[in-house]
Formats: C-alpha cells, structure tokens, sequence
C-alpha cells in the first residue's frame, strides 16, 4: 500500500484543495487513487471542498472528519486541511462504510449496522484492522463499539476517534464520499497483507486513595463510596457544586478519572463533562458500576513522554517494515493541558516515526482503541480519555 | 478429675491460643488503622497537591495565553506595518490572529469627515445581516461613539457603565459574551474604533487583554498614518514627475528648435563662406597679379599696401576653409574615412611641415609614442589637421627656447595623445572656452598673433567626430597640455 500526504493552510478552500490534492498526488507517486482521508479544520467543512476533491480525485471513498485542530507533520494545524490518498497494493483489502442518524436508533444497532456494512465484500479474507470515526454523544460511543464487536469480534482491533460535535461555537462533522454528516459514524476495515501497529498512552498518574463506584448507570456516576458522586470533587479541590462547574472545563482537561482495569495494571481516563446538581457527574464515556476509581493528574513532561511512549510502540516490531502512513489520534485534552507545547508533543511523534513517514491525524474528543496494544489476540477495543493514539500501518 | 484435666490441659491452651490471636488481631488492627491513618493522610496530601496544581495550572494558562496573545501581536504588528495601503491594513486582520488573542469576531469603523459618518472597514465573525445591524447601530450612535474615542479610554465587558455606552447594550448588540473595545487615534484625523469579542462563555476579558487591544489600535492608526502618509509622498512624487514630463517636453521642443536654428546657422555660415570665398580668389588673384609687376611698377607704398592685401586675403581664406570645415563636420555632410593610421608617421610628418618655425622660434619638439599606441583608427587628413593645429598652436604661445613633447599612451580601448608645452598657460576660467567658436584668450600675444579662433573648435569637432574626447590641463606661466583620444585598432 502506498500513502501520499498534502496539506495546505491557504484561505481560499478550493485553492487550499487544490494544494493539498496536488501535494498529496506528487507525493503518493502511484497512478491509481484507491481511497482518501481527510481532516480539516472546521471552516472547511463545505460541500464545495468535497465536490472539488472529487474532481480531483474521481469516484473513489473518501472518509474523514472536521476537528478545530487537525495534525499534520508540520505540526497542529488550527487553520487547514489535510489529505491522505492511498493506493491499495495487490492482496490488500478494504471495505468502507457508514452509519447516519444514530440518535434515532440503539447505538448497538448503529454499531452492528456499521459492522455488516464494513465487512461487506470482505468476508473471505483475512481481516486486519478497522478505523472508524465518529460524532455521537460520548453516552452513545461505548454502545457502537459494543455493536461494532458483536460483528466484527470482541478482539478484533479498532482503532477509532470521537470527534467534538461543537466546540467553541464551531461545529464539527463527519466527511464521507460527498456527504458532511452529524451524528453518524464511518469506517474502513482493511483485510488481507496489512502491517500496522499501534501505540496508545495517556500519561495521567493516580493520586489519592482508590475509591468505589456504589452506583452508576453508563455514563452517569451517582455514587462513589456510598456518597453523591460530586463529593470526591468537593472534597479534592475544597469548592462547592457552583464552583466546581465554573472550573468545570479545566477538571475535565487536568483531573480526570481513572478507572483500575486489575489485569492491566493500567487506568482507563474518564472526563468528567457535566456536573448535575443531585450530585452526579457526567463523565465522557461510561465508568461500571463497582469500578475502583481515584482522581488523576498530569503534567505537561508527563504528557509528552506518554506522546513519546505511544509512537515508540507504534513502531516497535515494525523493523525492516518501511512505515507507509501514521494515523495520529490525539486529545484535544492534551491539546489543552500542552498549550504551547501541543507542537512539541507532535513534533516528538514525527521524530520517533522517521521525517519521511507520511503523517496525519486530528484531535479528537475521546479515543478508541486497545489498551495496551501488543499483538492481534490482545486487541480488545477500549473507550479512551486524554490519550494519544499512533497508529502505523506498512506493507 | 481425669476428665477435668483434660479439660484444663485442652481449655488452657486454647485459651491462651485465643488470647494470643486476639492480640495478633489487635496488632493487624492496629497495623490496619495505621496503614488507613497513612492512607488518609496520602489522600490529605493528594488534595492540597491537586489545589496546588490547579493554582498553578490556572497561572499556567494565563502566561499561556498572554504569550500567545503577545506572539499573535507581534505578528500582527508585523503584517500590518508591512503594507501602505490603507484597505490592506484592515485585510491582514485574519482569524487566527483573533483566535490567538481569545477571540472570534472583530470589526472596525473609521469616521468620514466628508460624509459625517463611520465608514466599516473589516467585519469578522458575523453574518451580513448583522454586520448591517451593528453599521447602523455605530451611526445611530455616532455622537456617543465619537465622545467616546475622544475619551480615549478602552471599554470592555469588565468595565463599569459610563454615560456613553453600556457594556451590557454592546454585549447584546455585537452578540458577544466578552469584548473589547478600542479608541481608534483619537488625536489624528483618521480616528475610528474597533471591536474583539467572543461568544464563549468561559472568556473573561482582564486588564491585560485590554492592554492588548490598545496596543493593537495603536499599530493600527500608526500603519493609517503611515499609509496616508505614503498616499500624500506618492502623489506629490506623481505630480513631481508629471511635471518633470511636461519640462522635459518642453525642453525636447527647445533643443529641436535650437537644432533647427543651430542647423540654419551652419547652412548660413557656409554659403556665406561660399560666397566670400569666389570674391576672396578674386581679391587675391588681382592682388598678386599687381605684385609680379606685369601691369606695371608700382610705387613701395602701393606695392605694401598689395602685399597687406593679399596676406589678409590668405588669412581670410584660412578662416573661411576652417568655417566651411567645422559646417561641414557640424552638419553631418562630412564623414571620417577611417583606417589604420600610424601616430609617429603622422606626428613626423607634421613635424617636418612646420621644422622651419620650430628651428625659427628656436622651440624643441619631443615624440613619445609607444608602440603599444601608435595605431589608431582614424580619418588620416583630418588627424594632420588636429596635429598641425595643436603643434601649432604650441608654438605661438610658447616662448623660445622652450619645449614641445608629444606624448602617447594605450587606455582600455583608446590611445589618449598629450601635446604638452612650456607655454604661457590658459587660465582656468578660460580653459573650457577655448574649444568654443571664435573665442581667444585674452592674453598679450592674442593681442599681437592674429587668428581665427576657429582652430581649437574645428579640432574639438574632428576629434568628437572620431568618438574622442578632448580636454586641456593648464596652469598660467607653467604651460598647457592639450589631450584627446582616438580609437585603436581592434
């Protein structure tokens, strides 16, 4: 498989396009276009920037999504697009599909709906790995990835990125063949010759004492250690309900929760995104009842060395394999914990993947992938916070 | 009793077993409550971690967010004192720069003298409609908003009520949680205001923002000044340089015109010589026809007079060919046959012409010409000419015994030729004269040696007509050296 990678921050979008395309074709080097992935920034997301592609590009799936930063190896880009083209190589499958209107129907339907059309045409080779995007409530995210295992297999590896539905007024969509979408989900799933690998990391640490979740319904936690679910928030940071929802936004970012996940030795991060006045929280993604819980903390060298440990996995075991194409799926959490230094973050990914790997990604609001990624048996997908998830794929 | 001491044997150890557990519980309780006790106090630790921690990253994000701010300013600045046009300067305000200073919509106004009114310049962040909402609102306001850049103070959506504006009526009218407003040079004429602002709710606009945004008012009304400035510089250089045109046009008519007369000058100059020339032969023909006698003796006065005649009449002929000459090369009628010419054949050719005046006025005369310079391209008759002259005219200012060198040497692609003498000199406000037609220097032997002076501008007009030049450099009493170039030989 080959991928070639443009970008373009112009102003005007369809000579951003143009740009982009171009640079992505030269740099692809490969006569047939089999596919395409694109990011950009939300002031992109017009029908006129797909049909141009199209023109470019012809016929072929495209799949992507708006984010307010995408990634490209220059670095986070706030104003831009990126463009990823593939050319499939012989004995390399892949298969695109998507999913509209979730909220009208149970996100398991959604996500077993998904699942068959992804593994449409694809169901006597070998399957490889599926990445899929979406832009569902966080409460719906977990429900899909349920679906999407009932078919595709409970240890089968998904990797996949939540995209913010709005964020500072500026909404976010989902790009699939001409169609911008809200509410959907999309996908590709890959079968047949396909090396890839993947890293993922948060580099959040517990503090404090572990705590119990007594009462909770998916992404609602009521009660934690017997008490209204707020008191742990209370307790931590001295201030009351009116308090904490002003800071609410930098709670989210800085202190979120870590769920104990016993055989992994490992903590799966939890935002908390609402704070109800009977005191339960509101959490990105769901957290079980009966989880042992404690309240995390990061730091911005933290935060880098788990960007550097996630990359440094993302190529492990990828020796003598030439790296075709690195999908980076990062944390707009970490986007804001790393303010100035987001582009650090980015730059130490670029450094570990190789300057001449093709690269691109966006930041995303929740991450999908397996914890503690090792090898295809130990694929089991997870509902990710605050992480950053590299993911590299070589012939 | 047996029974009994069973009964003690078994009792007894097992009580002392159980007191022994019950104090090994008592122990793990204590251990227990000690390893909670340290536990609680980790958890009292971990909180004034995460209190501090939040401190700091609150301190963080605002030293974050004012070196953005700053960084977004600088770049601001730099875009904007780039360009001197007055359009473009409000054009370079782009999002992202807004975005890196907190904010998604912006807006500036400048006031219209002319027109009484605020004329919007850049609108960001907002739909068509409501940019027409806020230009009304601005002139339905426009005497508030005109004391309030006379103010000179910014507004935001921190400040306390005034009498000129409300920040909650701006909030509800620009749709923004948080803004800035500016007082846009409100000293100079092109006084104005602009607008930041944010819908997000989490924004809280500080004194360091405002301080910000008067900065970028600032940078923006000194880019105006200056763009107005650089409008005023370029249209005055355009008016310069229409005039310029117009002078120059003038001045082409008048140097045509000089042309035309200088033209009919030397057409009249040589008819004239023409004319006088038949009579002249005439004159001197008779002249000499009396002086052989053949018509009869003539008495010595009359016989003086004659030979007065016919040795004007040869100085009169001489200056008609020097006139009819310099007409002649002035008009273009006569081209210079160049071909290769040797200088020392030249020089001694003339050298031997005028050997007897030189042996008469007991002068010496030097030739230097290296081989290097002796080839030049030339019209042969007309260099004699220029050597005769300039030997000549050596000569006649030269006292006797003294010296006359004629010196050579190769430029880049001239031979430049030195006639040098130990003359009186010219004087240096006549040195550049002296080429001029009909000019003598005013000197004692002028006064005694009659000429022309026709003979240094007829050599100025053959050497100017072989692409020479010819200069002299003289000093009185010292002498003089007459330089002038010719082209070499390739």
């Amino acid at each position: 498989m080959q991928a070639g990678v443009g970008v373009s921050t112009q102003q005007d979008h369809l000579k951003a396009v143009r740009e982009a395309v171009g640079k992505a074709r030269l740099s692809l080097n490969a006569g047939k276009v089999d596919f395409a992935l694109l990011f950009t920034t939300g002031e992109f997301s017009h029908p006129l920037v797909l049909q141009t592609i199209a023109g470019i590009i012809g016929p072929v799936p495209l799949l992507g999504a708006s984010s307010p930063t995408i990634i490209s190896s220059q670095g986070p880009l706030k104003h831009g697009l990126v463009i990823i083209l593939f050319s499939v190589t012989e004995g390399v499958y892949f298969n695109a599909g998507l999913v509209k209107d979730i909220a009208a129907k149970s996100t398991l339907t959604a996500g077993i709906e998904l699942g068959e059309k992804l593994l449409y045409g694809c169901k006597n080779v070998r399957r490889n790995l599926s990445v899929i995007f979406s832009n569902t409530e966080a409460a719906q995210s977990s429900g899909l990835i349920t679906g999407l295992q009932e078919k595709l297999g409970k240890s089968f590896p998904l990797i996949g990125a939540s995209i913010p539905r709005n964020v500072d007024h500026q909404e976010n969509s989902l790009y699939f063949n001409s169609e911008i979408l809200n509410n959907a989900s999309c996908g590709i799933l890959w079968g047949g010759k396909l090396n890839f690998n993947l890293g993922i990391e948060h580099g959040w640490q517990p503090l404090g004492k572990p705590r119990y979740v007594t009462k909770a319904t998916a992404d609602v936690v009521h009660e934690i250690d017997g008490q209204a679910a707020v008191d742990l928030y209370k307790e931590y940071f001295a201030k009351e309900i009116p308090e904490l929802k002003r800071e609410l936004k930098r709670i989210s970012v800085f202190y979120p929760l870590g769920i104990s996940i016993s055989e992994k030795k490992e903590y799966l991060l939890r935002s908390v995104v609402a704070i109800r006045n009977d005191g339960s929280l509101v959490f990105q993604g769901e957290v079980p009842q009966g989880s042992a819980v404690r309240l995390m903390i990061s730091s911005k060298e933290s935060c880098l060395a788990s960007a550097r440990k996630a990359a440094e996995a993302a190529v492990k075991n990828m020796e003598g394999k030439k790296i075709k194409f690195a999908l980076v799926l990062d944390s707009l959490s970490r986007y804001t914990l790393l303010g100035r230094q987001a582009t650090q973050e980015i730059k130490i990914v670029r450094e570990i993947l190789g300057e001449n790997v093709p690269m691109a990604g966006l930041y995303t609001s929740a991450e999908e992938a397996p914890l503690g990624f090792i090898s295809y048996s130990l694929g089991k997908t997870y509902f990710h916070n605050n992480s950053i998830a590299v993911l590299t794929i070589a012939n | 009793m047996l029974m009994l001491l069973i009964y003690a044997l078994t009792v007894i150890p097992l009580s002392l077993l159980l007191i022994y557990k019950a104090q090994g519980l008592n122990q793990l309780q204590s251990q227990v409550n000690s390893l909670k006790k340290s536990l609680d106090d980790m958890d009292e630790q971990a909180k004034l971690i995460v209190r501090t921690d939040m401190e700091l990253n609150k301190l963080q994000e605002e030293l974050d967010k004012k070196i953005v701010g700053l960084y977004a300013l600088q770049r601001l600045s730099r875009i904007i004192s780039m360009t001197l046009e007055e359009e473009q300067i409000f054009k370079r305000i782009q999002p992202e720069y807004l975005s890196d200073l907190g904010f998604e919509k912006a807006f500036g106004f400048l006031w219209d003298d002319t027109k009484k009114q605020f004329i919007l310049h850049f609108c960001l962040g907002y739909s068509d409609d409501e940019t027409k909402e806020i230009q009304l609102f601005i002139n339905n306001n426009k005497e508030r908003c005109l004391n309030f850049i006379t103010s000179e103070k910014t507004l935001s959506s921190i400040s306390e009520s005034n009498n000129l504006i409300t920040p909650q009526q701006l909030s509800d009218i620009f749709k923004a949680h948080a803004f800035i407003v500016s007082p846009l040079a409100p000293q100079k004429d092109n006084r104005g205001l602009i607008f930041v602002g944010t819908k997000n709710v989490e924004m809280l606009v500080t004194e360091g923002d405002e301080e910000l945004i008067k900065i970028l008012a600032t940078q923006l009304a000194q880019a105006l000044e200056n763009a107005r400035l650089f409008e005023k510089t370029w249209r005055a250089q355009q008016e310069l340089e229409k005039k310029v045109t117009e002078r120059t046009h003038e001045l082409t008519v008048a140097m045509e015109e000089v042309k035309k007369i200088s033209a009919r000058k030397t057409n009249f100059v040589s008819s004239v010589s023409h004319e006088l020339r038949t009579p002249l032969t005439s004159v001197k023909g008779y002249a000499a026809i009396l002086l052989t006698g053949k018509l009869g003796e003539l008495p010595k006065e009359v016989r003086e007079r004659l030979e007065k005649i016919n040795r004007h009449s040869d100085e009169l002929v001489h200056m008609v060919n020097d006139l009819l000459d310099i007409s002649r090369i002035e008009s273009g009628k006569v081209t210079m046959k160049t071909e290769i010419c040797n200088l020392r054949e030249i020089t001694s050719k003339a050298e031997d012409l005028l050997s007897g005046q030189l042996k008469e006025r007991k002068l010496s005369l030097n030739i230097e010409i290296p081989p290097e310079a002796n080839l030049v391209m030339a019209d042969r008759t007309q260099i004699e000419r220029v050597f005769i002259n300039l030997i000549g005219n050596a000569m006649k200012f030269t006292p006797a015994e003294g010296k006359i060198t004629i010196h050579a040497r190769k430029t880049e692609k001239m031979a430049e030729v030195n006639v040098s003498d130990t003359g009186c000199g010219i004087p240096e406000e006549a040195q550049e004269a002296i080429f001029e037609e009909f000019y003598r220097v005013d000197n004692a032997i002028n006064q005694e040696v009659k000429g022309t002076g026709l003979g240094l501008s007829l050599v100025k007009y053959i050497v100017e007509a072989h692409g020479g030049k010819i200069w002299v450099k003289s000093k009185v009493s010292l002498g003089s050296t007459f330089s002038f170039t010719l082209p070499q030989t390739s």
